[in-house]
């Protein structure tokens, strides 16, 4: 009987002596933001600015699409979801929704990145193993992205605005009109600038920022996108002086520039933009126009080669694949040095009749570039401005800017509707949980 | 680590005392009914002792018990218990008749951890299910498909047809909205795992891509891992006022499931053999094409193609190449059970082998159960159960997508005259109009999920003290119930669309480890024959540990699957831990044997909570007043009439993890990225709280020949889990916070009647009726969209004073209520026809009043141009409805949000046991029957049972799913 009792008491006694005294189970899968705010590692800020590179990559498949359907560049088909030639293209009755995949997951994409930048930014300032020129490497990169992050997003919703105070998600900053978002995105190129001029750079970065890892030429990296910005802001004299220090050069290689890279290394994505010519089902099409809009011999053909047979969705058909992405690890640009020439030759046009000899010089480097005579055409300001607007549509296409540049222009009516009923939006709403 | 009560120690050395193992007498007899049949499985037990037996198959029993003295208790399902004095019964040949007892008022119903009463005394509406009902009528593929119609209060909802089950079980209406709403599972008092594992094909479907974020990749419920042939009975306690003993993991019900135990006597066994089929319920069809249609088409299709395969009489049903094949199905099981008066077993192999309506997919499941009972002495028993499980699930590649791959999704945009066949060298042509060639898909991708699991419990029942008014027990149970699973998902580089990822693996690996135990201390103190005090106390502790590693390889050797043999390797794991640790206090007073209060409290923290060490209180009371046996005269009209009320409250833990900010890795160029979770952390998460009161009456009438089960209740859940959508810009999208308040409202009734009861036919007869509604009474936050694809195609809406169910979607230019998914009501008819004692006829009605679906897959096929009716023109406008449908896309919802009510025979049987002479073979049952085998329903696609987003909150929506099936089996089964 004792035996019987003994083993009863010590059974239990195994079953309830198990647990541990430990009482937190804490966060098993992942670092927590608190982990990096608390004196961070180099390698830890290391990890966040990869964390930049690579999260700028997230949905920028579908901001290229969203961009490239309304501006008219392309046609993404598709069997599974039916808004993007629905709602994107306005087609009949549709509109674009304030709560749907193709404005909320870009836009959330990119505040994402700005999340990482600001939690890098508080990093490296609460950090006590770094100099403070290392710290201001960490803060101009982080700025800079955030700056242009900002941009894209400004580019989707336009006079809606954008906020530029997110560090404390308890206490948002406004929403902010397009002129404003502008000349913040611009002060916080300008404070990157000057961090990036005196830094120390401690980090690595990819292949995508080949010759534009250390602090001179990320300078110049923050300038060219300055550039872009002030010639949104319309403010020429901005962007050609901003042009002067970025790395602009009408003899390089136009696709000289900062990339997003994609690889198939461990954790890494493809290019999801990419798809193989010739596909079913699964397509981007480049719209009818870019080749019939195109003037003969322009090299820029092809970015849009000849199907085996044409495709069809809902009443919109090509015969054109976008073959801007070759591969499925070809990079995307941020910016490169064709859009920068392009951006040098608007400038100067906008400023007046004294820059037209250089703003023909530089729209010349391009048109060779590409199989075309020299420009002939009249020396006014529409006419040159045509002349850019043409370039940036063939050397930026499915690079996300015939919309924006239309846009810019106030000449959205000019784009073509396929069907009857379809409407060219000016911009997004603001996203519903904004 | 906490103290031993310092209770316990004496009160087992107490146990010392009272055994006293000395002279035995032996009582025999037999149990008849009342027309003299025998009653074989009839438990015959001395009371307050661990001591009893069965009958056997020809009603006869034989207990070795220590004295003739005391009293002995004779009690079968269905039949009321018989008290027998032994003091003054003839002790070598008892005499025993059990009359029936339609209402099943002597049912014991478990309903503390460690306490039970007999229904007649029950608070609540406790729905049982026997292993008859369960698997005794037209046997589901899965333990969860077979509860479906069965439990009234229950909403059971099958998330599509795929081989392995998935199906989604709400009790009482919605419970929570973003944290856990299916029921907690016991099993023999091992508290088991019903998680669904993803195997990572998102990767490939892009389903999370775009829309939603939630798993869309079509996995099984682990409970579907049980064999239901295993299992004697099931209770589920619907909501809080049962169930708040088991505290905070009690919220969305229990569901506590007893499985065979051994029984006392010569060895018996018994072997069955299910041989049947599997088709599937329905097929769209496809749609007519003539040279005018095709060349018209918005899809561009090739006219010339289209000709030369008429000219060659070549159209294709691809929809019924996929999906209508004829699956076989098998089960065979053998199971031994006996035992000798201290030591008892039941033993059961099985397996079940079941092809699926699509070629290349199936579910097989072996089983092994060993179950053992002894009683070491006359006052302590231990019981051991064990099951080990391996089952295998070929589920095929369904539902939702972004990448045009899924068979569904890839069928809708796909004509009949394109040829997807292969040629003689097995190459498959390249699908013209669509991203993936179904054909080639389902013939060489593979979606596989394999489990291997062990369960197994220990219960230990000791009886401490005795004497004549008081008995103490101390009870004991705990169990480990391990899992691996393994999800395959294969995907050649030679498919159609691999041509840019090379060929896919993706190779996921889960371990789960509960473990839990309950000690509890339970005393029977019998002030008089007419004032009785149950009370039990202990401790429990649950544990769970969730480790699942995900691989995912891309430009894969040709016709290799190991994750090293790939150009491109990711990985990903995924971990889950929480300890959650539980004390309560129950008191159960008996005035009468017909008043019965209960009062209980649970008090619970777990290392989900913000706070970890916070203890969460569940208090419960109830009274249950049987007239009949005080304060109502007697009288021959009502049998038995019994009111009550009760009330108790629920816990449901937050999600692990909800309380961190994270930081994911995301990497480039082989360089490490942290880059910030979307989910915002909230460190003031608490559990959501349900409270519920239920009320109602149950009586007995015409000489308990018909029986009726009222119930209202009310529920209300308190600080709801939400994970709501928060401003983007701040960097997150979603944050877990207690937004607010919902309520159920509902009404049971259950009819229970014994229509005819003659030698030559006997009819059973069963009507549930089960209604509920849901209201949003206090919301914290902006009204929140969620569970499906946003206003355009109709979604979920949680707004302040809206049913939690409601969908809504655009509509005349705004965002207005479509719908609902909740049931206006549902009713099941069970019968059961007995001809001649040895034919009987079995059926089950369900009917599902109400609630909408939102179906997408006609969307798809529309604009894919191949839906059937798509050439219909029933508004007479000139134009094919179809381009109505679609022309309505962006400005109306409401074409998406479809009636699913239905009316369905879901089981239907015929059985014949044959006498067989001889000794060998103690009884032979042949049998046919049918599953869902007909359905009436206005729901326009394959079946209003339906759910792309797996067993959450937002079921009923549909984007292409495995389509429902029916099935037919023949059954054998021989005891020798």
């Amino acid at each position: 009987m004792k035996k019987i009792i003994f083993a009863i008491i010590s059974g239990l006694a195994v079953m309830v002596l198990s647990p541990s005294c430990k009482k937190e189970i804490g966060n098993l899968n992942n670092p927590t933001i608190e982990d990096f705010l608390e004196n961070a590692t180099k390698p830890e800020l290391n990890n966040l600015v990869t964390g930049i590179e690579s999260g700028m990559r997230n949905n920028l498949a579908m901001y290229l699409d969203v961009v490239g359907l309304i501006g008219r560049e392309m046609y993404r088909f598709t069997a599974a979801d039916p808004r993007y030639l629905s709602d994107l293209l306005g087609a009949k009755t549709a509109t674009l929704d304030n709560n749907t995949f193709y404005l909320t997951n870009p836009w959330a994409s990119r505040y994402r990145v700005v999340k990482n930048c600001n939690i890098l930014i508080e990093a490296a300032t609460n950090s006590g193993l770094l100099t403070d020129d290392e710290k201001k490497g960490y803060t101009g990169f982080a700025k800079t992205i955030k700056a242009y992050q900002l941009l894209l997003n400004l580019n989707l919703t336009h006079s809606n605005g954008i906020r530029v105070e997110v560090a404390d998600p308890d206490n948002l900053g406004p929403v902010l009109a397009y002129k404003p978002s502008l000349a913040a995105i611009k002060s916080l190129l300008d404070e990157g600038q000057t961090e990036l001029g005196g830094a120390s750079v401690a980090f690595s970065l990819t292949s995508g920022f080949t010759g534009f890892n250390d602090n001179a030429s990320l300078v110049a990296f923050n300038r060219a996108i300055y550039a872009r910005v002030a010639a949104y802001d319309e403010d020429w004299a901005g962007v050609l002086t901003s042009l002067d220090n970025s790395f602009m050069d009408m003899d390089a290689d136009l696709g000289l520039g900062i990339y997003h890279v994609f690889s198939t290394a461990s954790g890494d994505i493809l290019n999801p933009a990419f798809v193989r010519q010739n596909e079913a089902g699964e397509v981007r099409v480049a719209h009818p126009s870019y080749a019939t809009d195109l003037q003969p011999g322009d090299d820029r053909i092809g970015k849009a080669t000849l199907r085996n047979s044409p495709v069809s969705s809902s009443d919109l058909t090509s015969n054109r694949d976008v073959w801007v992405y070759t591969s499925a690890t070809a990079p995307v640009p941020l910016i490169r040095n064709e859009e920068l020439i392009l951006l040098y030759a608007e400038a100067k046009i906008r400023q007046g009749a004294a820059g037209f000899n250089d703003a023909v010089e530089a729209i010349n480097t391009i048109r060779n570039a590409h199989n075309l005579t020299p420009y002939s055409g009249p020396l006014t300001s529409t006419a040159l401005i045509d002349e850019v607007l043409y370039n940036r549509r063939y050397s930026l296409f499915f690079e996300g800017h015939r919309w924006v540049d239309m846009r810019r222009y106030n000449r959205l009516a000019q784009l073509p509707k396929d069907r009857a009923e379809d409407d060219v939006w000016e911009m997004f709403p603001l996203p519903l949980t904004e | 680590m906490r103290k031993m009560p310092g209770y316990i120690l004496p009160m087992l050395l107490a146990v010392l005392c009272p055994i006293l193992l000395f002279a035995q007498v032996m009582v025999t007899g037999s149990v008849n009914d009342t027309k003299n049949s025998p009653v074989p499985g009839a438990s015959v037990k001395l009371r307050n002792t661990l001591l009893g037996t069965v009958t056997d198959a020809t009603g006869r029993f034989a207990l070795n018990i220590p004295a003739a003295t005391g009293e002995l208790e004779i009690s079968s399902i269905g039949y009321k218990t018989q008290v027998v004095n032994l003091a003054t019964a003839n002790l070598s040949a008892l005499s025993i008749q059990l009359s029936e007892d339609i209402g099943r008022l002597d049912e014991v119903v478990v309903t503390g951890l460690a306490t039970n009463v007999k229904r007649r005394n029950l608070a609540n509406a406790i729905a049982t299910v026997s292993s008859k009902d369960l698997a005794g009528t037209a046997p589901a593929q899965t333990l969860d498909a077979a509860l479906n119609g069965k439990i009234p209060g229950a909403y059971i909802n099958s998330n599509s047809g795929a081989p392995g089950g998935g199906i989604s079980v709400r009790l009482r209406g919605v419970t929570s909205i973003f944290g856990n709403t299916q029921p907690l599972y016991v099993v023999d008092g091992v508290f088991i795992d019903n998680s669904s594992v993803p195997g990572g094909l998102n990767v490939v479907t892009a389903a999370g891509a775009a829309g939603n974020t939630s798993n869309q990749d079509n996995p099984s419920s682990r409970i579907a891992d049980l064999r239901p042939e295993d299992i004697e009975s099931i209770e589920i306690l619907k909501g809080a006022s049962a169930a708040a003993i088991y505290g905070s993991k009690a919220a969305a019900g229990v569901v506590i499931i007893a499985t065979k135990r051994g029984k006392q006597g010569k060895t018996r066994f018994n072997f069955s053999q299910d041989l049947g089929f599997v088709k599937a319920r329905k097929l769209l069809g496809a749609r007519e094409f003539t040279e005018e249609r095709v060349a018209n088409s918005p899809q561009g299709w090739d006219l010339d193609e289209y000709k030369a395969a008429v000219a060659a009489g070549r159209i294709y049903d691809y929809e019924k190449e996929i999906y209508g094949e004829t699956g076989l199905t098998r089960n065979s099981a053998f199971s031994m059970t006996g035992g000798s008066d201290r030591t008892s077993f039941y033993f059961a192999a099985a397996q079940k082998n079941e092809e699926g309506i699509i070629q290349r997919t199936g579910y097989r499941n072996n089983s092994i159960r060993l179950n053992l009972d002894h009683r070491i002495t006359d006052n302590i028993k231990i019981g051991f159960s064990s099951n080990y499980i391996n089952s295998s699930a070929d589920r095929g590649l369904t539902q939702n997508d972004n990448a045009g791959v899924t068979f569904g999704v890839a069928l809708s945009s796909t004509p009949g005259f394109t040829d997807l066949h292969p040629d003689a060298n097995g190459n498959y042509p390249r699908n013209p109009y669509g991203a993936s060639n179904p054909i080639e898909t389902r013939d060489l991708m593979t979606n596989n999920e394999k489990v291997n699991r062990f369960v197994t419990g220990i219960n230990l029942d000791a009886i401490l003290l005795k004497t004549d008014k008081t008995t103490t027990r101390l009870i004991a149970r705990g169990g480990v119930d391990y899992y691996n699973l393994k999800t395959n998902a294969l995907f050649p580089s030679s498919l159609q669309f691999q041509q840019v990822a090379k060929g896919t693996s993706i190779q996921g690996f889960a371990n789960n480890l509960n473990t839990n135990y309950i000690l509890s201390l339970v005393n029977n103190y019998n002030l008089s024959d007419n004032l009785a005090f149950t009370t039990s106390m202990g401790l429990t502790q649950e544990k769970r540990d969730f480790d699942n590693l995900l691989n995912v390889a891309t430009q894969v050797i040709s016709g290799q699957s190991n994750v090293d043999q790939a150009g491109s390797l990711s990985a990903s794991q995924f971990r889950n831990k929480n300890k959650d640790d539980g004390l309560f206090l129950q008191e159960e007073v008996t005035l009468y044997d017909a008043i019965t209060v209960n009062a209980g409290m649970r008090i619970d923290k777990s290392t989900n909570n913000g706070d970890p060490d916070k203890y969460y209180a569940y208090p419960k009371a109830s009274l249950s007043w049987n007239i009949t046996r005080l304060g109502m005269p007697e009288n021959t009209f009502v049998d038995n009439l019994k009111l009550r009320v009760a009330y108790g409250e629920a816990g449901n833990f937050p999600a692990f993890g909800s309380k961190f900010s994270s930081l994911l890795v995301s990497n480039i160029e082989g360089l490490p990225g942290s880059l910030v979770s979307t989910q915002r952390g909230n460190s003031l998460i608490e559990p959501e709280r349900q409270t519920e009161l239920e009320g109602g009456f149950d009586f007995t009438i015409l000489n308990n020949r018909l029986s009726l089960e009222f119930s209202m209740y009310r529920k209300v859940v308190k600080d709801f889990l939400l994970q709501r959508s928060i401003s983007t810009s701040s960097g997150f999208s979603t944050e877990w916070v207690n937004a607010g308040d919902l309520r159920n409202k509902g009404i049971e009734i259950g009819l229970n009647a014994l229509v005819l009861s003659q030698s030559t036919i006997r009819w059973n007869s069963t009507v549930n009726f089960w209604k509920n509604r849901s209201k949003v009474t206090r919301l914290d936050i902006p009204p929140t969209v969620l569970g499906a694809f946003g206003n355009s195609l109709g979604t979920f809406k949680i707004e302040e004073g809206a049913s939690a169910t409601q969908i809504v979607g655009i509509d005349q230019g705004g965002v207005k209520k479509l719908g609902d998914q909740e049931p206006d009501f549902q009713m099941n008819f069970w019968n059961e026809l007995v001809f001649f004692k040895n034919l009987s006829l079995r059926f089950l009605l369900h009917w599902k009043e109400g609630g909408d679906n939102i179906n997408l897959t006609e969307l798809l096929t529309d604009l894919g141009g191949t839906s059937p009716d798509y050439d219909a023109d029933d508004n007479k406008n000139g134009k094919p409805d179809a381009e109505d449908r679609i022309d309505a896309l962006g400005s109306t919802a409401t074409i998406f949000v479809q009636d699913a009510s239905y009316l369905r025979l879901r089981e239907i049987a015929l059985y014949y046991n044959f006498k067989v002479p001889g000794n060998l073979i103690k009884g032979l049952r042949i049998g046919v029957s049918a599953n869902n085998f007909w359905t009436s329903t206005k729901y326009k696609s394959y079946d209003p049972e339906v759910s792309n987003f797996g067993s959450g909150f937002s079921t009923g929506v549909e984007v292409m799913p495995f389509p429902a099936s029916k099935r037919a089996s023949l059954h054998l089964s021989i005891d020798f």
